[in-house]
């Protein structure tokens, strides 16, 4: 038996390894980068399930291509693998604030309008909100958006569409909301009519006291992982959270229950946009790539998958066949989250103590 | 000779620990005194800040919490794990018995802890059973609770405990118990005063093996858990990918390796104990002093 023994204190062992490396989320997929000079190979790096097999399909096919499509699930990670110089991707689908920082750094191209024959479809409106890139300089905006709130309409029965749902005590522990500071403190501040950016410790500590008191209370937990699946299986019949999430969770036959609004006193926006990189071997293609994008009939197609209202590309908006789970029209009280710089530690610290809860 | 060609075969693991090991900590180590960058990565500035941050009274009151949280799910780990081990070195299916307790680990551990979701939930297995026998007239709430988490958390710490007790206990002379019991003691005295002191090496390994992974609990408390299951591990995730600080992130994750190490260093005495002086055993032993005289070393 002594056999046995020996195999058990290794197999004990070997769990414990084996578990330490499944704490964390699973690393983004390398393999990015070192291919030799193939011509016919796009790299990108974009955000998980963000532009549709169909339509990366269709760009390969029409110029005989092969994109390598690596994905990541928060600019920080994008970010740290990009300085890290593990780079080697020609196209990168950073958020409004992380252009700035990367632009700062260095790290991109300028963008030559020229060669986006489809340049004119882009909505000037978001152009000139784009005030992390002024004029687009570095960057071509793929989408524009915001979180929201997801109500389970059977459950809640009425309700007024604001970030006020959450202060509602009759729905104590069967709600949530992201966990993400700067939306919910964006949410916050908005609510008491100040800009999702405010800088004042003040004030920023105002909004913080209405989460901590009014709103936290009420939650269930804050969750950026898997809201979409509380909110299906019905552990939380109000949640914040992003609409394709929410509705990528649910059955087409249950959309019906579900209400999807952005509160009218506005949020934190956010636009993705693509941006080339310095080191990118293919940079033909990849403006080859980013003029496909903005085609009307092929932004419309990435909208329709996901239900998108089409927030970046003016002649799509006719030519989709969905309809959008929110408007062009509802984004118009919100406001785009920028870059803080230091300032963010005071909405650090605040977050801290709303989690921690002393 | 002989002793060099030992050396030479240690080479590849020393050398895999080196560079997979030493080198990425003593990395961690120089970023824990260095500025925190802007935009997430770290200023060639040395700077005691990120020390400085770790006696925050948040840090306390989540450290707190999270020895507390471990403390109870190893208790209770180890509650079910000692009678399972026990069971187990004593029946005639070892490898049929062992083999059930490793295959949980056929399956990916973040499918488990869907699982327990999918088991938990207000629409899930649990509640709609207790609905179709009328126990309850609606769903109870047993996902994201602080009852949850202990759940899950020992369901999924348990074989790590199992092992080394059973280990242990394999190895135990079960005469002792017998002796132990012609010579007048009850058979809780015998399990407490023969049987605990000669497995105390494998409980505490067990107790390690739980206690260890528990502390750093991330994504069970993040998956099952309510408002108040915030762990070190979270707080330790949210620092690194939420807050950006590099330096803060890594004197957190060295004062949890320190408080690990610390651990292991006494497992490691107490195991390599038998083969010490009386004394030097003694001195470890201190708590079961009164039970040594009884032990069969």
């Amino acid at each position: 038996m002594k056999r046995f023994s020996h195999i058990a204190g290794i197999a004990a062992l070997a769990l414990a390894l084996a578990s330490s490396s499944c704490q964390g989320k699973a690393p983004a997929p390398t393999g990015g980068g070192t291919a030799k000079e193939e011509p016919k190979k796009l790299y990108i790096f974009n955000w998980t399930y963000y532009t549709p097999d169909s339509v990366i399909e269709k760009f390969e096919k029409e110029f005989g291509v092969d994109v390598v499509y690596d994905v990541f699930d928060s600019n920080e990670t994008m970010y740290s693998k990009l300085e890290a110089g593990g780079a080697g991707y020609d196209i990168v689908f950073p958020s409004a604030d992380y252009v700035t920082i990367m632009a700062k750094q260095g790290m991109l191209q300028g963008i030559d309008k020229a060669r986006l024959a489809n340049w004119k479809n882009v909505d000037p409106g978001l152009v000139a909100k784009a005030v992390y890139d002024p004029g687009c300089e570095y960057s071509v905006p793929y989408y524009m958006g915001a979180s929201g709130v997801a109500v389970n309409r059977k459950a809640v029965g009425t309700y007024d569409k604001s970030w006020s749902v959450f202060a509602r005590k009759d729905l104590k522990g069967k709600m949530c909301m992201l966990d993400d500071m700067r939306e919910v403190l964006g949410d916050a501040l908005k609510f008491k009519g100040m800009s999702v950016n405010e800088t004042d410790p003040a004030k920023v500590k105002a909004a913080a006291d209405l989460v901590a008191k009014e709103w936290k209370p009420n939650l269930l937990k804050f969750d950026a992982e898997a809201f979409g699946k509380s909110f299906a299986q019905g552990e939380v019949v109000v949640a914040q959270g992003y609409a394709e999430v929410i509705f990528a969770e649910l059955e087409e036959t249950r959309w019906g229950e579900v209400d999807f609004f952005i509160p009218k006193e506005g949020g934190p926006l956010y636009i993705d946009s693509m941006v080339l990189l310095k080191g990118s071997k293919n940079v033909d293609l990849a403006y080859k790539f980013m003029d496909f994008i903005h085609r009307p009939e092929i932004y419309a197609e990435f909208c329709d998958y996901f239900r998108f209202p089409a927030t970046a590309n003016v002649p799509a908006r006719g030519l989709l066949k969905t309809t959008p789970h929110y408007t062009v029209d509802q984004l118009g009280n919100c406001e785009l989250k920028l870059d803080l710089g230091e300032d963010l530690a005071i909405y650090n610290q605040v977050w801290q103590d709303i989690k921690v809860g002393k | 000779m002989k002793r060099n060609l030992g050396n030479l075969y240690a080479g590849p693991m020393i050398l895999w620990l080196t560079v997979f090991f030493t080198v990425p900590l003593l990395i961690i180590v120089g970023f824990s005194f260095l500025r925190k960058g802007l935009y997430g990565g770290v200023e060639w500035q040395a700077s005691l800040d990120a020390w400085k941050a770790v006696g925050t009274p948040n840090l306390v009151a989540v450290t707190v919490k999270t020895f507390v949280v471990s403390m109870v799910a190893t208790v209770i780990t180890l509650a079910l794990a000692l009678p399972t081990g026990y069971r187990m070195a004593r029946s005639k299916r070892q490898v049929l018995l062992l083999l059930l307790v490793i295959v949980p680990f056929w399956t990916n551990f973040l499918l488990r802890v869907f699982a327990w979701m999918v088991i938990l939930g207000n629409n899930g297995f649990v509640n709609d059973i207790l609905l179709r026998t009328g126990l309850v007239k609606s769903s109870l709430r047993l996902l994201n609770t602080q009852g949850a988490v202990l759940l899950v958390l020992v369901y999924v710490y348990l074989p790590y405990a199992i092992l080394p007790l059973f280990s242990t206990i394999d190895k135990f002379d079960f005469t002792l118990l017998e002796a132990a019991r012609d010579l007048g003691a009850s058979k809780l005295q015998a399990i407490v005063r023969v049987l605990l002191p000669n497995i105390k090496g494998g409980i505490f390994a067990a107790f390690l093996f739980t206690f260890i992974p528990i502390f750093g609990a991330y994504a069970v408390p993040l998956l099952v858990g309510d408002m108040n299951s915030y762990m070190l591990g979270n707080f330790i995730a949210d620092q690194l990918t939420k807050a950006r600080n590099l330096p803060f992130t890594a004197s957190l994750s060295l004062l949890v390796t320190f408080v690990t190490t610390i651990g292991i260093l006494i497992l490691m005495r107490l195991q390599a104990a038998p083969e010490r002086s009386a004394e030097a055993d003694a001195a470890i032993a201190a708590d079961y002093a009164a039970a040594n005289g009884n032990g069969g070393r």
